[in-house]
């Protein structure tokens, strides 16, 4: 946990100078709390002791702290959460770095859907290692310092008070290990919940189709109750971290007055001193104990984080790329894949996909349509066999470089929550206005957006909810028609649109593709396609088909 | 917050316990207080009000922890219940609702989980910033009555002050607090969609992208947050002032009117940070009730929705006798019906199997027969009884389903058929399996039925789950069977072997089966053609 915490320490680096200089203000607000208490306290002793030039002091530098405590408060929390927020800035981009190397088909292509979910979490979760670890404890030790400071002309009235302190203090780092163990619990068996909540869900019409709703709902139940047992346990730790907290600060204030009680009314100015500080500290120290919580959930996620960051890249870079071929023919010979070692998709496939061909494959979900995508975009790479471009093995080409040249149309294609020309220019960042037209009236949706008020200045909306289903896989076709690729790979273009408009977006496929290779994957043809041949996709092979 | 009411048993425990915590605070400050005196030289407490002392924080901060346990479990039983309810919920609405499976199931986990703050939290800390305060005061008007006022005076000032820097702006800054404040919208849209950023080579250009719109999100972010963090900081501000005001008075009114005890002057200005204390754990707990109030808002509409009704079936009958009269289905918002005017009867025992486009309503055919849908128009009638008077679950029993896309669940191959009927001997599954040809690749599994599969288990391919999705309507022994495309996702050669298992899962039961050709089935039936040209009705074998 320390190590992965360090490193994310590490990746702050830059930031450095603004989190230290938030640091030292946190200082001075928890400091100027402690003085505000200590000259109240110091006043009102030295009322009931009839004077004292101290007292009277007190009671003037009172008034300027009762203004400064709460701005200096206000200052602490902007400048913390201006430096944390920079630092995680930073952190979210090198993120995003890191994951466009590693999992280029996207996460969670295969495997855990709420990955993603996961890994949102736990980029939020970093900001509690600096807002509610760090800083709290840094000023916490400044508190500490000074009520040492404060107390130094009594030095066993000042061990007395500060251990106690010391001890609440340093509590976050003894409980954080333990915490980080029931918190791993807890989370392990949220995914549990979710497993047992998504199982009958994805497969619901089975689950009613049986007639298992109580079975399944009493399975839910089940991983509920184990789920809050776990997160009862974590309670019970945080819950008695608090309140060890609190009996700490409040041991300080017993110990003050015991020593108090021992030394007789002569020692009474210091007791009131100590005892008024010990009250200031309460709240600067009486949560730490809490932050040990904290600190196990950043660890834990800065843990998955990098576990998800340091996954190796899924294909190789070759060290010195070959140029990219002139021919555009796609051979696929032998090729055999599999996600997992013991379960292939593809077994021994081959396919010729000659120039300005169009080919449609059709199979069911689950045959592997997607795998061969996903192999011909350099996402994964096969098992066994060749795929060549133009000739030349697409092994030895820079990844990049191939995607120019194969542009994939995937299930996945998102609109992002931006203008449609800023959506279309992430193809190809220079185009002017009317190349994104062009591109829009070939995919055949020019005439819908032109009749928008904003035309192409309008927002889509994250995931182009804006859009309906329909229109949103024409604007993504029209983003994947604006370069000049020679190939382009369309993965169940009309996945999600009903019969209709199904048949209305095959049928403009004609004049979307002119003189481009085309490769159609869906389970299923309308008839209306522009198509050379029709292969069908069954065992791992490609079959032609006979309907 | 409708679920909030019949919890009261529930929340009331930890405000009371928080109360007894308040209560402590009082006695303690008191008795510091006089210890204190007794110090500076007056007649007051010694050891025993020492010992007495530490038994009180002890007692206080048992208390504290019982508050914080008693919280943890409300929130745990209200927590409980509403998901379960809103699984029930989903269940019943079954494959009609247009939610996506991630999205029911960050309903049922996330979002349930986010209304814990409300719960377990923010009604006890809403009930103790107005209790333990007016406990206080109360207390502390005893001692000195003017203390008192001040008290009183700051806290009602508490709200006032939140007003004027704007709960209003407040709440409208914790909402896009929310949105911006986690700098996330953009960078999870973008991870979202890497794979397209990918494919276009602009990952590097969207990471710069991300940082400049990061910095700018950051302006706006702490440009709300000042306007938070003032409110925040005034409720500082009263209780620095507090503070202030009062040491000043106690301090001022000692040195001018002597030898008065000094026991209550001190406990006074002891019992502020005492007072504030809930206050402030209210403050804290505002944030999360918005959150949990988000949550709440989209759960509310499904849990309040009334429940499907309709009748029970007293027992599932042996022969099923099926009629559709003119039957529609028209989703709401389509230009077309899915399914149009449909009539046809079908006698017990009797194959009918539907052939058509993909579009043309043979799908929706056998959603209204599961009950996944009713009709829009027109009537569907079971052995003479009109369906849509049964509740769907009940619809259910009379049917063995096989979709076009089998699902295995996470546990055994024995379990996944076993699921058909919970009853069934270890005899009748394996009998079922046969029967469906599971076992001639369950064999060859390393456990065979007893393999695990699903999600985390072994891969098997789509026909192999199509044949456990058979072995299940062969267990379930249901006198009307329902095929979706059962062979579309099968090679040519497992094709024929699981035709010769669907033949003899039709015999003697009332079938319906959706294909796209009729004489790839190669079963004896009845066809009606769906499509441009309806009803066209023909037989084959």
């Amino acid at each position: 946990m320390w190590a992965d915490l360090a490193r994310v320490l590490r990746l702050w680096g830059p930031r450095r100078r603004s989190l230290v200089a938030a640091l030292f203000v946190a200082m001075g607000s928890a400091l100027s709390g402690v003085a505000l208490m200590a000259l109240a306290g110091q006043g009102v002793a030295a009322g009931i002791t009839a004077g004292g030039v101290f007292g009277l002091a007190a009671i003037v530098w009172v008034r300027p702290m009762v203004l400064l405590r709460p701005a200096f408060r206000w200052w602490e929390r902007m400048a913390s959460h201006a430096a944390a927020f920079r630092a995680l800035a930073d952190t979210r981009v090198w993120f995003f770095g890191r994951l466009a190397q590693r999992m280029p088909g996207g996460i969670g292509l295969r495997g855990s859907g709420d990955l993603l979910g996961r890994i949102i979490g736990d980029v939020d979760a970093l900001d509690r290692l600096y807002l509610g670890g760090i800083l709290p404890a840094c000023a916490g030790f400044a508190v500490l310092v000074a009520i040492a400071a404060l107390l130094a002309g009594e030095p066993w009235l000042m061990l007395l008070v500060v251990l106690p302190l010391l001890l609440a203090l340093s509590l976050p780092l003894l409980l954080a290990p333990a915490a980080a163990r029931a918190a791993h619990v807890a989370a392990e068996r949220r995914g549990l919940l979710r497993a047992a909540a998504v199982d009958p869900l994805a497969g619901l019409e089975d689950t009613l189709a049986a007639n298992a709703e109580g079975r399944v709902l009493a399975r839910l139940q089940s991983a509920d109750a184990s789920l809050m047992q776990g997160q009862r346990a974590l309670a019970r730790r945080s819950a008695v971290a608090g309140a060890t907290g609190g009996l700490l600060t409040q041991l300080a204030i017993l110990a003050a007055l015991g020593w108090g009680l021992t030394h007789g009314s002569a020692a009474a100015g210091m007791v009131v001193l100590s005892l008024f500080l010990a009250v200031a500290a309460a709240e600067a120290l009486g949560l730490m104990p809490r932050a040990g919580a904290a600190l196990a959930a950043a660890g834990a996620g800065a843990r998955r984080l990098f576990e998800a960051a340091d996954t190796a890249p899924p294909v190789a870079e070759p060290a010195a790329p070959a140029p990219l071929p002139k021919g555009n023919e796609l051979v696929l010979q032998g090729v055999t894949f599999g996600w997992r070692a013991d379960a292939l998709v593809l077994e021994g496939l081959d396919l010729t996909l000659r120039e300005g061909e169009r080919v449609a494959i059709l199979g069911p979900s689950g045959a592997g349509k997607s795998s061969l995508a996903a192999l011909l975009q350099k996402l994964v790479a096969p098992s066994a066999g060749t795929i060549r471009l133009g000739g030349a093995d697409i092994g030895g080409l820079a990844a990049a470089q191939l995607r120019t040249r194969i542009i994939c149309l995937s299930q996945q294609a998102r609109l992002f929550d931006d203008t449609i020309a800023a959506n279309l220019r992430i193809a190809a960042p220079d185009a002017p206005d009317a190349a994104l037209w062009r591109a829009l009236v070939k995919a055949g949706i020019a005439d819908h957006i032109r009749s928008l008020p904003e035309g192409l200045a309008t927002l889509c909306g994250e995931g182009g909810a804006r859009f309906s289903g329909g229109e949103a896989r024409r604007i993504a076709l029209a983003r994947a028609l604006l370069p000049p690729s020679a190939i382009l790979i369309l993965d169940e273009p009309t996945a999600g649109l009903d019969a209709e408009a199904e048949q209305a977006f095959l049928a403009t496929l004609a004049t979307a593709c002119e003189g481009r290779s085309l490769l159609l994957i869906t389970h299923r043809l309308t008839g209306t396609e522009p198509l050379d041949r029709v292969l069908r996709l069954a065992g791992g092979r490609l079959l032609q088909a006979t309907a | 917050m409708r679920q909030a009411r019949g919890q009261a048993g529930r929340v009331a425990l930890p405000i009371v316990l928080g109360l007894g915590v308040a209560l402590c605070q009082i006695a303690l400050a008191f008795l510091i207080a006089r210890l204190l005196v007794t110090l500076l030289g007056f007649q007051g407490g010694g050891w025993n009000e020492l010992a007495l002392a530490g038994g009180l924080m002890l007692l206080s901060a048992g208390l504290g922890l019982a508050q914080e346990m008693a919280q943890q479990s409300a929130g745990e039983t209200a927590r409980a219940r509403i998901r379960a309810e809103l699984f029930a919920r989903l269940l019943e609405l079954g494959p009609a609702d247009p939610r996506g499976v991630g999205e029911k199931a960050s309903l049922l986990v996330d979002r349930v989980e986010a209304l814990d703050g409300f719960f377990a939290r923010w009604i006890p800390a809403m009930a103790l910033a107005v209790l333990a305060p007016a406990m206080v005061a109360i207390a502390v008007w005893q001692a000195d009555w003017v203390s008192a006022l001040v008290l009183v005076c700051m806290g009602l000032l508490v709200p006032v002050a939140m007003a004027l820097t704007g709960i209003g702006a407040a709440l409208e800054a914790r909402k896009q607090l929310d949105v911006l404040g986690r700098l996330s919208g953009r960078f999870v849209d973008r991870l979202r969609g890497l794979s397209t950023l990918v494919q276009f080579n602009r990952t590097e250009d969207e990471a710069r992208a991300l940082g400049v719109a990061a910095e700018e999100f950051r302006w706006r972010t702490l440009r709300v947050l000042r306007v938070a963090f003032l409110s925040s900081a005034t409720l500082e501000l009263l209780s620095a002032f507090t503070l202030g005001y009062l040491a000043w008075r106690h301090g001022a009114l000692m040195t001018t009117r002597d030898a008065a005890d000094p026991t209550m002057a001190l406990f006074c200005i002891l019992m502020i940070p005492g007072f504030f204390a809930p206050l402030r754990a209210f403050s804290a707990a505002y944030h999360e009730a918005m959150s949990a109030r988000g949550a709440a808002a989209e759960i509310a509409p499904l849990l309040e929705a009334p429940p499907a009704e309709g009748l029970l079936l007293e027992e599932v009958p042996h022969r099923v006798a099926l009629v559709f009269n003119e039957a529609e289905l028209h989703y709401p918002g389509m230009p077309r019906p899915a399914l149009s005017r449909l009539t046809f009867a079908l006698a017990p025992g009797e194959t009918l199997m539907l052939v058509g486009p993909s579009g043309a309503g043979k799908s929706s055919v056998l959603r209204l027969l599961m009950g996944f849908e009713r009709p829009t128009a027109g009537r569907i009638a079971i052995n003479g009884q009109d369906v849509t008077r049964l509740k769907p679950a009940e619809l259910r029993r009379l049917s063995s389903y096989v979709g076009q896309r089998a699902h295995l669940f996470g546990g055994t191959l024995y379990e996944n058929i076993a699921l058909a009927r919970p009853g069934a001997t270890k005899a009748e599954v394996i009998r079922a399996a046969e029967s469906a040809r599971v076992m001639s690749f369950a064999a060859r599994l390393p456990k065979g039925l007893d393999t695990l599969v699903g999600e985390g288990g072994f891969g098997l391919s789509g026909g192999q789950a199509q044949r456990v999705a058979l072995a299940r309507a062969f267990l379930r022994d249901a006198p009307l069977v329902l095929l979706d495309e059962p062979t579309a996702s099968l090679d040519p050669g497992t094709e024929a072997e699981v035709m010769a298992a669907i033949a003899k899962l039709c015999m003697g039961r009332t079938a319906v089966i959706a294909t796209h050709s009729a004489a790839l089935m190669g079963l004896p039936g009845r066809v009606i053609e769906l499509g441009e040209t309806k009803l066209a009705s023909a037989h084959v074998g």
